[in-house]
């Protein structure tokens, strides 16, 4: 501990220092002299042979150049099954190379010279852009029209885009403040459009590089671009050099149609997201906002300003400085050009304070509801914008930036005018009004991501309905089956449980299925291995429950297994071949699956309803996924298979010619079988014997 | 043999056109010193009405004493709180109000100190009289009054940051508010109050809780500082330990701003629509007022050399992350340079060594980052790695892939395509940083007050042009070894779901 006098010695000499001369003025008798007018430039425009719109502003003061094609498309026209379809569609115009270049060689080429080429899409637009030194700006502009005139979507980039975003999709439960913005987004917006869903394995899975050229054929067109370039050069010489640039794009498609509208509904509550690895609650509460051009934008900006935006707010002198709950706390009313923006107010505080946090928020927005901000709470919020307008031109290039984008959404050219004019105008009647009218507490949605065991008072003393927020990331659809099987509603096992019955009925009856004691299966099989088949004829023999001997002849010899599913032997052309895990593993999963044993009920094992005509079964051969037809028998069955070479992979078995081998009991005569989306195996079963009398000791038997 | 000749022809030519853009550059900038020591560099841009300033302290929180680790940042949190005239309503009864918080808070920690001897019921009435003194002296705030003048007046940008080696406070205005940032700035360091510091400090253990806590890369990083350093104050995250935010005194502070923040010991730089004559005018008048006062010490603990590999792991249910850290020297070391170097061409952009293997071409990380100075420069710190491995893809596999590389970097020499590959953007990068009014009050003032003259951005362009690819090669040799090396990663509990 320091001494206190200490600091008051400090103080002392501090004082003594100041010289007597220098007299300090108040701030608030400082004169400031009026303005410098800001500079507005105007960009040239003008539109090539093609349909481009051009716009280009000179700026010399370094020796650099910028340009960009904005693009009217959006994530918002992914299709439902494949989400993600226009971001990778995006990423790989660029990456994926052009019909002369592969993407690493464009990289190696730019970052040579120090220059970028880029290409991305959002929510609604997407842009192909570059930046170079003024000495390369040739090289560059033809790179650049390569990229967003030919692009080749090289499969190898395609794939890589896959996989760092099957990466990111498994990494995103890993920040809780991420967590809490997704969550909050997707229940306002609504999971179910393109607002508001997020992108899982599945979506990405069934996109093929064809979607993408697709995609990029119906959006990227002249006529549906507009090329901004800024920086260092001659717009003359710009323009015709872009005309005999773009003189060979003359591709043309019908005019790209409005976005999908938000219509969503309101979806008010708390909603819980637990992460018990953190000390903070970390939380975001709101509904939807609004859009730019709604007259009451303006006020709805100076009302939002006072509650939550800046070091002045409401909120940071309530929540942050005199209680310290929060270091992070704040928010706005969100506005979009074509779509609206979320209302939102976020902020993270330790697990303690949670409920406190929230409810001092809340009871903040609803004062600015209730009660008039004060004269000088209204100054303050509307100097703010007014003496910052001037950044709104502090550079040539957010000029450039703005025209482009106001005739893109299609908003007046002055619209930046307006709007401070319109913020000059704002009342305090305009602040409660507003406040009154757009920000609707029964709407609120709130989303909490921390640790309730820490909460101390419970999120239920909010007094608004809580729901469980289940983060678990689908498996992709690929992989179903080796995903910890989901906890089933009793609905469901029900269903299932039904649907179990009825493919025991269609199979022959419980009797006739109990009555099976073995089983002799021949097939012929045709084997697709890349560019061969091979042709081979297999027998299996079961004793059930846990005999098997396979014997199946290849190109190259025979090959034997046996085992009863503890130990075996497996033989080979050359001799004896050690008995894999996997293969342990398939030999149980063949006993259980066949049609026999599959449906009856046994010790843990468990239907589960997924659809009208298909169910999971759960049990000792591990899990499978069971489409039925019509008559009850199964057309479908879909499981993970270990092959020998480790990788697991999805396995789907299709039957066909289902015949009465005896007593009623129906098996299939044909069956496809395909692996990881591709046919693996056709097969022709020529007999089954079912009772002939087979003993396990027999099976066991090793040749000679 | 001719691509080695087009290489040196464009290094050649870079260094004459950046002789120019110095020249030229140079023309509008205008350097003074005040008495006390305190340095100006004013930047004219007048292209629009506007001005961006940078006030750079040369002290952070490697110079955070024993048990305040942090302190440095709670003084930045503090320097937003006010002064003797904005953000009071009556400052002598509320100095009055300050000073009998300490004054309690002094015997509170007394009684405290006595451990298991201290009377409880005593400690709750001081508990009590101190929550009592605090309210009071808060009575006196006017709350957020400085931050709230300066967002009123135009204000954008307003922020500030403590690193380990120094502090930085930023903001823009209208370039005709130009004289109301010298007051704002001046007053703060002139005559500051730290007024509610108490809460203020449950604001930074929030902070805290935010940024490292509830964050696994925060906590990864806290681990490879703590383990990587042995004696020197790197080992401590810039924000404290959370017992130490806890404990901070008032007092604490205050010591810590009378040390650091003194005229020789900070540097100013200002950007945009400025008459340099009129910055140095209202230079003298308002900043003239600080006292001159020697240099606080630099730190004095040095670190040993590390006697072999350290490694930790820790069990996180997020997703698995690796930071690996090699011991290096300081930025004024002749190789530091060279490590910029071998930092851009193991990881920086598409066609770095890394990129291409790790993530583009095997796929098996997500990301893959090398950056040459971590967590400071101004003392020996660490060359990291920083790999997040893809869905599917083991630590393991990343950690040993990115030793091979740097093995590669050892025993094949870089070739010139990519040595002249780094230097092209080392060059671009630097024009690039004239392009914006805040960034170049930043990094002139930094440049000024790490080496001493803000043409040193320039220069460097020249020492890097010169680096070989033996260079590179001595120095991955030297620096990049396993007895030099900190390992740090997460691993998912077992079962946990993928």
């Amino acid at each position: 501990m320091r001494p206190f006098v200490l600091v008051l010695l400090a103080s002392a000499i501090l004082a003594t220092a100041q010289p007597a001369a220098t007299i300090i003025p108040s701030y608030k008798q400082l004169k400031y002299p009026p303005l410098k007018p800001v500079q507005i430039p105007e960009p040239a425009t003008f539109t090539l042979p093609n349909g481009m719109k051009v716009y280009l502003l000179e700026n010399h003061e370094l020796p650099l150049l910028s340009g960009s094609a904005l693009i009217r498309t959006g994530n918002l026209f992914d299709p439902a099954d494949k989400r993600g379809l226009a971001d990778f569609t995006g990423q790989v115009l660029r990456s994926g190379g052009t019909k002369s270049k592969t993407g690493d060689a464009i990289d190696i080429e730019l970052e040579n010279i120090a220059a970028s080429v880029e290409s991305q899409i959002g929510e609604s637009s997407g842009s192909v852009s570059f930046s170079c030194l003024k000495e390369n700006a040739a090289q560059v502009l033809a790179i650049f029209k390569d990229v967003l005139t030919n692009p080749e979507f090289r499969q190898d980039k395609f794939d890589l885009a896959v996989q760092q975003e099957k990466s990111a999709i498994s990494r995103r439960n890993d920040d809780p403040g991420d967590i809490a913005q997704r969550e909050f987004s997707s229940i306002v917006y609504g999971r179910n459009n393109p607002y508001g869903w997020t992108i899982e394995y599945e979506h990405v899975d069934r996109i093929k590089r064809e979607d993408l050229q697709a995609f990029y054929k119906r959006y990227y067109f002249p006529k549906n671009a507009r090329l901004t370039i800024y920086g260092d050069f001659n717009a003359t010489e710009m323009r015709a050099s872009l005309e005999k640039l773009f003189a060979n794009w003359t591709v043309d498609q019908p005019a790209v149609p409005p976005f999908p509208a938000w219509t969503g509904k309101p979806e008010p509550g708390v909603f819980l997201a637990e992460k018990d690895d953190t000390t903070q609650t970390f939380f975001y509460l709101g509904h939807i906002g609004g859009l730019l051009n709604d007259k009451d934008y303006p006020a709805l900006e100076v009302a939002a300003n006072i509650l939550a935006s800046g070091f002045s707010s409401r909120l940071m002198a309530t929540v942050r400085t005199k209680l310290g709950y929060a270091y992070n706390i704040g928010g706005g009313w969100g506005a979009g050009f074509n779509s609206p923006g979320l209302f939102q107010i976020a902020g993270s505080t330790k697990s303690n304070t949670t409920v406190d946090t929230i409810r001092v928020t809340k009871e903040e927005i609803e004062k600015l509801r209730t009660t008039a901000v004060s004269d000088a709470e209204l100054q303050t919020a509307k100097d703010g914008v007014l003496n910052s307008f001037v950044f709104n031109f502090d550079r040539p290039s957010k000029t450039l930036n703005r025209v482009v984008l106001y005739e893109y959404f299609g908003y007046p050219k002055d619209f930046m005018f307006q709007y401070q004019k319109a913020i000059a105008a704002v009342t305090k009647a305009d602040v409660l009004r507003v406040a009154k009218e757009h920000w609707k507490s029964s709407d609120f949605t709130i989303v909490a991501v921390g640790n309730p065991k820490e909460f101390g008072t419970p999120l239920e003393d909010l007094k608004i309905p809580v729901t469980k927020l289940d983060l678990t990331i689908p498996e992709p659809k690929s992989a179903t089956s080796s995903a910890p099987a989901p906890v089933a509603s009793e609905e469901a096992l029900e269903k299932g449980q039904a649907l179990a019955a009825k493919a025991v009925q269609a199979l022959g009856g419980l009797k006739v299925l109990q009555a099976v004691q073995d089983l002799q299966i021949d097939r012929d099989m045709e084997l697709q291995t890349g560019a061969s088949t091979i042709k081979l004829k297999q027998t299996t023999q079961m004793v059930l429950p846990n005999h098997l001997r396979q014997e199946q002849i290849l190109p190259f010899g025979k090959l034997q297994v046996y085992t009863d599913l503890k130990t075996g032997w497996m033989l080979g052309p050359q001799g004896n071949i050690p008995l894999q895990p996997a293969v342990l593993q398939q030999a149980r999963g063949e006993l259980a699956r066949i049609p026999a044993l599959l449906f009856l009920p046994g010790e843990g094992k468990k239907f589960q309803a997924l659809s009208g005509d298909s169910f999971q079964v759960t049990g000792p051969g591990g899990t499978s996924t069971v489409t039925l037809d019509s008559n009850g028998l199964p057309k479908k069955l879909e499981y993970m298979s270990t092959a020998m070479a480790g990788a697991a992979s999805q396995t789907t078995e299709i039957y066909s010619d289902w015949r009465n081998v005896g007593g009623g009991l129906q098996l299939p005569f044909d069956i496809v079988i395909e692996q990881g989306g591709k046919k693996f195996a056709t097969i022709k079963v020529t007999s089954y014997k079912v009772n002939a009398g087979l003993k396990a000791e027999d099976l066991a038997q090793k040749p000679k | 043999m001719s691509r080695r000749f087009v290489a040196v022809a464009a290094v050649t030519a870079a260094t004459a056109l950046l002789a120019q853009s110095l020249a030229d550059f140079e023309k509008k900038v205008t350097e003074f010193t005040l008495a006390n020591g305190l340095h100006f560099i004013v930047v004219e841009r007048h292209g629009a009405p506007v001005v961006s300033f940078q006030t750079f302290v040369n002290a952070g929180a490697v110079d955070d004493p024993k048990g305040e680790t942090g302190i440095a940042h709670m003084m930045e949190h503090m320097a937003f709180k006010g002064t003797e005239t904005i953000g009071t309503k009556n400052y002598p009864l509320e100095k009055a109000a300050l000073n009998n918080i300490e004054k309690i808070y002094d015997q509170y920690d007394q009684e405290r100190y006595k451990g298991d001897k201290a009377d409880p019921k005593k400690l709750a009435s001081l508990e009590a009289d101190l929550k009592g003194a605090i309210e009071k002296a808060d009575s006196f705030v006017e709350p957020n009054e400085y931050d709230r003048l300066i967002e009123s007046q135009g204000g954008v940008g307003l922020n500030a940051g403590t690193g380990m080696d120094s502090t930085s406070y930023y903001l823009s205005f209208p370039a005709n508010r130009l004289e109301l940032w010298f007051l704002l700035e001046s007053e703060r360091f002139v005559r500051p109050v730290f007024r509610e510091f108490y809460k203020e400090r449950d604001v930074v253990r929030e902070e805290r809780r935010m940024r490292v806590e509830s964050n696994s890369q925060g906590l990864l990083m806290e681990s490879l500082l703590s383990i990587a350093f042995a004696a020197h104050p790197y080992k401590n995250m810039p924000g404290g330990w959370a017992s130490d935010i806890e404990n901070y005194r008032m007092p604490e502070a205050w010591q810590f701003f009378k040390t650091h923040y003194i005229p020789a010991n900070m540097t100013i730089g200002i950007a945009g629509d400025v008459d340099p004559k009129q910055a140095k005018a209202l230079a003298e008048k308002y900043f003239g007022r600080l006292p001159g006062k020697p240099l606080p010490a630099p730190v004095r603990t040095v670190e040993p050399a590390q006697l072999g590999e350290k490694r930790s792991g820790f069990e996180h249910k997020d997703q698995p992350l690796m930071l690996i850290g090699y011991k290096r020297p300081d930025r004024n070391h002749k190789d530091a340079k060279i490590l910029d170097v071998v930092a851009d061409i193991l990881a920086g952009g598409r066609t770095s060594m890394l990129y291409t293997e790790m993530v583009r071409d095997k796929k098996m990380s997500l990301a893959a980052i090398a950056q040459p100075s971590f967590p400071g420069d101004k003392y020996a710190n660490l060359f990291i790695f920083f790999l997040v491995p893809n869905m599917g893809r083991t630590i393991e596999e990343n950690e040993k892939t990115c030793y091979d590389i740097i093995e590669k970097l050892k025993t094949t020499k870089v070739d010139d395509a990519a040595l002249t590959r780094t230097k092209t953007k080392v060059r671009a990068a630097v024009i690039r940083k004239l392009d914006s009014n805040s960034g170049l009050a930043g990094e002139l003032a930094s440049y000024h007050a790490t080496t001493g003259d803000w043409r040193n951005m320039f220069r460097e362009i020249d020492e890097i042009n010169k680096i070989t690819a033996d260079d590179v090669q001595r120095v991955a040799k030297e620096y990049l070894v396993a007895k030099n090396r900190t390992v740090v990663w997460t691993y998912q509990p077992k079962g946990a779901a993928k």
